[in-house]
Parts: C-alpha cells; sequence; structure tokens
C-alpha cells in the first residue's frame, strides 16, 4: 500500500460531506487515504445503500471505471475531514513496468477479490446479527474509525438494529 | 464536442456545486439571511431562486428524455440560441445584472435551512437526468425554456444554461459572504 501511496504527486483534502465523485463520472484514480474517512455508495430511489468504507491508511478505488475507463454509478463522500493522495492510472502503468511491483500489484488486487467475496457472503446472509459478527470479527477496527449510521447502511439494516446487537 | 466529454464536464460541475452547497450548509442563520441591502438577496434566497427554477426544468427535463425515441449520438452541437443563452448566463469579470422574473424572485420569502437540503436534492436528481440523457440524443431532445414558449432548446444546450445559472448565482453568494467579511473587519 505505501509504494502504492509514494507514487502520488497531488493530494486533495476534501471537507465533511464533500463529494469526491458522484453518479456517470469517468474516474480512473487510485485514492489513498491519508486521514479521515469516506464512503462509496449507490442511490436507489434517493436510499443509499453502502458498498464500501474507507478510512485511514486504505485504498478506496471506483474500480469498475478504473479498469474499463467507462462511467461508474458509484457516489464517493467524505464523512468527515478526509486528506488523499490520488494516483493516476498513468502513474500505476508505469509502475507495473518492472516485475516486482506486478508481483505487487497482483497481490493487492488478490486482496481485493477475496474481500469483495467476503462482501458477497456478508450481503447474501440473511441473519442480521450474523452479518454483523462477520463484520465485526474481519474488521473490528471499522467501528473504531465510522459512525454507526454508516455501519448500519453497509450491513443493511437500521441504526437502531445495529445498535441493539452492539449491546447484545 | 463530443457528448460524452459534455456530459462529464456537466456531472463534474454538478459535483463542485453539491460540494459548495454542502459548505453553505455549515453557515448559521445568521450569515444565510445576512443582506447586503433592503433589495438584494440573502443566501437562502439565491438558492430558493434556483430551486424555483429547478422546479420548471428537472421535470420538463426528465419528461422530454422519458418520452423520446431518439439515440444517442457521438458529438454535441450547441444551437445558436442555445450557446447565447447559456454563454450569456456565465457570470462576467465584471457584473453583468440581470433581471429577475416576478415568479422567480424570492426576496422576503420566509426560508429556511431546508431550502440547502431541497437545493442538494435537486442536484442529486440533476445527476440523474445527465445520466439518463446518454440513451437520448442531445441535439435532437428539445426542451421548453421557462420564459417563452416560442423557443426550445436542445436539451445539451438546456443542460448547459441550466447549470450555468446555478453557477451564476453560486458567484453571487461567495460575492454576498465577502461583502459580509468586509464589513465585519471594519473597525
Amino acid at each position: 500500500m505505501k509504494e502504492i501511496a509514494a507514487l502520488s504527486e497531488k493530494t486533495i483534502i476534501l471537507e465533511r460531506n464533500e463529494f469526491l465523485k458522484v453518479k456517470g463520472s469517468i474516474d480512473t484514480n487510485v485514492y489513498y487515504i491519508e486521514s479521515g474517512s469516506l464512503r462509496a455508495f449507490v442511490l436507489d430511489n434517493f436510499e443509499e445503500q453502502i458498498i464500501r468504507l474507507g478510512y485511514k491508511e486504505n485504498l478506496i478505488v471506483p474500480l469498475d471505471s478504473f479498469l474499463t475507463g467507462n462511467p461508474s454509478d458509484l457516489y464517493i463522500q467524505a464523512i468527515k475531514k478526509t486528506v488523499i493522495k490520488v494516483i493516476t492510472k498513468a502513474q500505476i502503468d508505469v509502475f507495473l513496468k518492472t516485475e516486482a511491483n506486478r508481483n505487487l500489484w497482483i497481490k493487492i488486487l488478490e486482496t481485493l477479490v477475496v474481500q469483495q467475496m467476503e462482501r458477497e457472503i456478508d450481503i447474501l446472509t440473511n441473519s442480521p446479527g450474523e452479518r454483523y459478527e462477520r463484520v465485526l470479527k474481519r474488521s473490528p477496527q471499522l467501528f473504531q474509525e465510522i459512525p454507526n449510521k454508516h455501519i448500519a447502511s453497509y450491513l443493511r439494516m437500521s441504526a437502531e438494529t445495529l445498535s441493539r446487537l452492539k449491546k447484545s | 464536442m463530443q457528448a460524452e466529454k459534455l456530459i462529464q464536464l456537466l456531472l463534474e460541475e454538478t459535483r463542485q456545486i453539491i460540494n459548495q452547497a454542502e459548505k453553505i450548509k455549515t453557515c448559521d442563520m445568521q450569515i444565510l439571511t445576512w443582506r447586503e441591502n433592503a433589495i438584494s438577496w440573502n443566501i437562502l434566497e439565491c438558492l430558493e431562486h434556483l430551486n424555483l427554477y429547478g422546479a420548471f426544468y428537472l421535470p420538463e427535463i426528465e419528461n422530454r428524455i422519458q418520452n423520446s425515441t431518439t439515440t444517442t449520438d457521438a458529438e454535441f452541437k450547441s444551437g445558436i440560441l442555445g450557446n447565447y443563452f447559456a454563454k450569456t448566463m456565465l457570470p462576467k469579470k465584471k457584473l453583468n445584472k440581470m433581471k429577475t422574473f416576478k415568479n422567480k424572485n424570492p426576496l422576503n420569502a420566509q426560508l429556511d435551512k431546508s431550502v440547502i437540503d431541497k437545493f442538494i436534492h435537486q442536484q442529486i436528481k440533476l445527476l440523474e437526468l445527465l445520466n439518463q440523457s446518454r440513451s437520448v440524443s442531445l441535439n435532437k431532445v428539445k426542451t421548453n425554456i421557462s420564459i417563452s414558449n416560442l423557443i426550445k432548446l436542445r436539451l445539451g444546450d438546456t443542460f448547459r444554461f441550466f447549470i450555468n445559472h446555478i453557477i451564476r448565482h453560486l458567484n453571487q453568494i461567495n460575492r454576498i459572504q465577502a461583502a459580509m467579511q468586509n464589513l465585519r473587519q471594519q473597525p
């Protein structure tokens, strides 16, 4: 991750609730979060469905746009004041010219595939309690970094249900 | 201009508009309702003025897109009138004042912070319509405009005109904030 972040030549500061990306835009950058937190979501009839959450030392990417160069439906918004480093696709392409870097990149992508699979199982798990337990076990730090209402949306449950589960 | 390029440009402008609105939302009512003189608008009135226009244009655009049988054009070419309207809307270095139509003047309306939420909500709708416009012709789909029944604009120009009008009044909000700052700094 640090190797990727080091490629960046541009830093962006987002205030709370500012949008990094909106629906329909083509965004082929990779973003490294130095501080703060972000959420990636889609809007379904004005209702937010959070797909990904990111906090310090994470990467956040509109992966569909990054890989295909096509528009992406994702919104990415700062949850609080956030400092991010921008890494362009061109910088990644240069980085990938050496074999050692390619191996590192494959490792990162492999980790991502596994994470996506875990996330797919999360969403398909019926019991809210089990969904909560899975994410708590996998990413305990998430609960330190992100406000409950966003975690609840990520877990596809109401904030009330989440707070009840946290108490039990 | 490539149609997709125009859409990307307009999406980016809309993103910046939403971000400015989010910043405005953090101001307190004292700032939001301050006016330079009795007949100039405060910040909330500027936004309400934009909401009144949105209430006309957004449903109009949505209708035209949904009822269109056209398909995507690779290129968009501005109409003469549409290009003129869109360009005159943009703020210039020297302030080019414009008359407000009576039914779009919110001066001294009772307004609260919900005006800002309504405004942001309209921008999200605008993003949705920009996305939907990919499947129709930005040239052949025509929309009515609020000031005359005699003129129709190409959808691509309507978007440009509508967004430039918003940028114009967000600039006005910047000026209001600057004027207020100046006043405060005077001993």
